[in-house]
């Protein structure tokens, strides 16, 4: 039997996959280990491989085979646009992607005003306002902190991740458009899923069956 | 200024071992479809953007080559052979020669910049049925990929069937608008299960077609997921997709090539290109289907001739990754066999090499200027360089072999 190698984006989301795979039989008791300097960590048993990546790395290991199987954030997907099988809705780390601003700036977005828009997902905002709301933005790129953007005056808008909203608030920010709802997902590569049917079917059968459960 | 030895991104040298394998594959890639009684075509590498405008090509239009003649019309590199081929076949081919088999190699190109690490530049060898509608037809494409894959040496592979039919005439009982038959073909295309579900939601669709979209996209696998299919509805135009693919399942039977054969019916390709079958090879370790094809039977439409088409391409860089990935030998020769020589031993070196080569044997010829010494002295560190080549040294009145 092969490996199937698990890709997992670091942090939150990987340690609650864990969590939903140990329910399912699925373990990795080296990767608990807080200290480990461990790349890859190995289920003899089961024939699995997991390793940690940075989020917006995981469709990329999937998208060319170095992953069979990858667990990541919706906007993560979004925003790679990747060839990927997007086969299951975790249900866990739901949070929206939004248009916030000041309430001054919900004019703007009526009137087709040629604004600025800073988003840490150029791509999602892209598509959002030239394929959904058909208005011309310039968009400016940012690594972290967008919502200072518009207090600084960087920009009008952000697109960015809300979850509870309490540091937009902070910042007197508000949600003035919601772009998508988000949560975490499974994804497969296109051509594992075909040479690895069987496993990896039933793998989403069990997972599948785990979430009809735990949300019932 | 720094020496420019680089190439840009995308493109790349293929030398040595390297080229001697590809031009192996390539050498029985043609042999498979020579056997099949294909006749090779090539046409220009570049042509008018219109040959490969959206609906007769697979690749956007951003992501083509694009340049300009001395008249002004756009032109493009070839980023994809099958409208190449069917443009050539109309002009070329009469009625009364049809069906016309070709097959092709040949390189294309997509300026794809966003996916760092994929070629721009790719070789892909394929071949192309034209004007002949029928089962058999599609058969014989399935068989002659299954052979010329073989043929490389690939042992694990998967040729992976649909039938867009099938998907077609479901849509049709459900008369959805073509944008929302194209959303649902995205999810469909992307297995993503719970938005499709989610999509369904929305419409108003009888139970019965409901449940039907909604399996499409675990409709894959053995030959028993058409019975699964057949169960879902009884459209005829669906029940008729089914049939075709069973058929198909029994020719391929004939062809002895049923165990490299799978199905997923929820396989479409880009809207409204394939009008039948539609199928991709998979294998271990490239990451990405070999290649693929199926039948488009309006494609011909398209340049003023109506026939029927199938085809299919496979990419030769894939498929060498692939077989590099499994560790499959391709046999390859490289020339091992070397003759230093100078001015003394010129006669007799160029004589040996003379009759080497009537004989049909590679020989690679140093001319050495100088000394026995120094010939002796280069013989050796080419023997230590290469112990399993044979290499020979010649100062006098014949060649002599060198040993360590």
């Amino acid at each position: 039997m092969r490996y199937l190698t698990i890709a997992l984006a670091k942090g939150r989301l990987a340690k609650q996959t864990m969590e939903m795979l140990e329910k399912i039989g699925i373990f990795c008791e080296e990767m608990k280990d807080e200290k480990t300097r461990k790349l890859i960590f190995t289920n003899e048993e089961l024939k699995l491989r997991f390793f940690l990546a940075k989020a917006t790395d995981v469709p990329t290991y999937v998208e060319y085979g170095a992953a069979d199987i990858g667990f990541v954030g919706k906007d993560t997907i979004l925003e790679e646009g990747r060839n990927l099988y997007e086969v299951l809705d975790l249900g866990f780390g739901k949070c929206r992607m939004c248009v916030c601003g000041p309430e001054s700036a919900r004019e703007k977005l009526q009137n087709h005003e040629l604004i600025r828009v800073a988003s840490k997902y150029p791509a999602i905002a892209r598509d959002y306002f030239y394929n959904v709301k058909h208005q011309t933005v310039e968009i400016i790129k940012l690594n972290g902190s967008v919502e200072l953007a518009p207090i600084v005056g960087l920009s009008e808008v952000i697109v960015d991740i809300v979850e509870t909203g309490s540091t937009l608030r902070e910042n007197g920010l508000v949600v003035l458009e919601e772009v998508c709802p988000l949560s975490a997902r499974m994804v497969v590569n296109q051509v594992s899923m075909k040479m690895e049917n069987e496993r990896i079917r039933r793998l989403i059968e069990q997972m599948r069956e785990l979430i009809r459960k735990e949300n019932a | 200024m720094k020496d420019l030895l680089h190439t840009p991104e995308g493109v790349r040298d293929i030398y040595s071992r390297e080229y001697a394998e590809k031009r192996e594959i390539e050498r029985r890639m043609e042999s498979a479809f020579t056997r099949f009684g294909y006749e090779g075509l090539q046409t220009p590498s570049f042509e008018f953007f219109d040959i490969f405008n959206q609906e007769r090509g697979s690749v956007a239009s951003r992501d083509m080559f694009k340049f300009f003649d001395r008249e002004g019309n756009t032109l493009v590199l070839r980023p994809d052979m099958t409208p190449s081929i069917a443009r050539s076949a109309a002009k070329y081919v009469r009625e009364e020669d049809l069906p016309a088999k070709f097959c092709y190699i040949g390189n294309t190109f997509v300026n794809n910049s966003r996916y760092q690490g994929r070629l721009k530049e790719i070789t892909q060898a394929g071949a192309e049925l034209i004007g002949d509608g029928s089962c058999d037809a599609d058969a014989e494409i399935l068989a002659m990929v299954v052979e010329a894959l073989v043929g490389c040496g690939l042992k694990e592979f998967q040729v992976d069937v649909g039938q867009v039919e099938f998907f077609n005439g479901l849509v049709e009982a459900a008369g959805l608008s073509p944008e929302t038959e194209e959303e649902l073909r995205k999810r469909v295309e992307a297995k993503n299960f719970f938005s499709v579900e989610d999509f369904l939601n929305e419409q108003n669709l009888s139970e019965e077609l409901t449940n039907a979209f909604l399996a499409l996209p675990h409709l894959f696998g053995n030959i028993d997921i058409l019975s699964e299919a057949e169960a879902l509805t009884d459209h005829p135009r669906c029940r008729a997709a089914i049939r075709r693919l069973r058929d198909l399942y029994e020719l391929c039977r004939l062809y002895g090539v049923e165990n490299y054969i799978s199905f997923d019916l929820g396989m479409l390709g880009k809207y409204q290109y394939y009008t039948g079958i539609i199928f991709r090879v998979f294998t271990y370790g490239s990451g990405e289907a070999l290649g693929g094809g199926g039948r488009y039977d309006k494609l011909m439409q398209q340049f003023g001739r109506k026939a029927p088409a199938v085809g299919f391409a496979i990419s030769i860089d894939q498929l060498m990754l692939a077989q590099s990935r499994q560790h499959l030998f391709v046999y390859a020769p490289l020339c091992r066999e070397f003759l230093y020589y100078n001015e003394t031993g010129r006669k007799a070196a160029l004589a040996f090499s003379r009759e080497m080569r009537a004989q049909n044997l590679a020989l690679r010829l140093f001319f050495e200027p100088g000394s026995e010494e120094t010939l002796i002295e280069r013989a050796k560190a080419k023997k230590r360089q290469n112990p399993e080549a044979d290499v020979f040294y010649c100062s006098g009145e014949k060649p002599e072999r060198m040993t360590l």
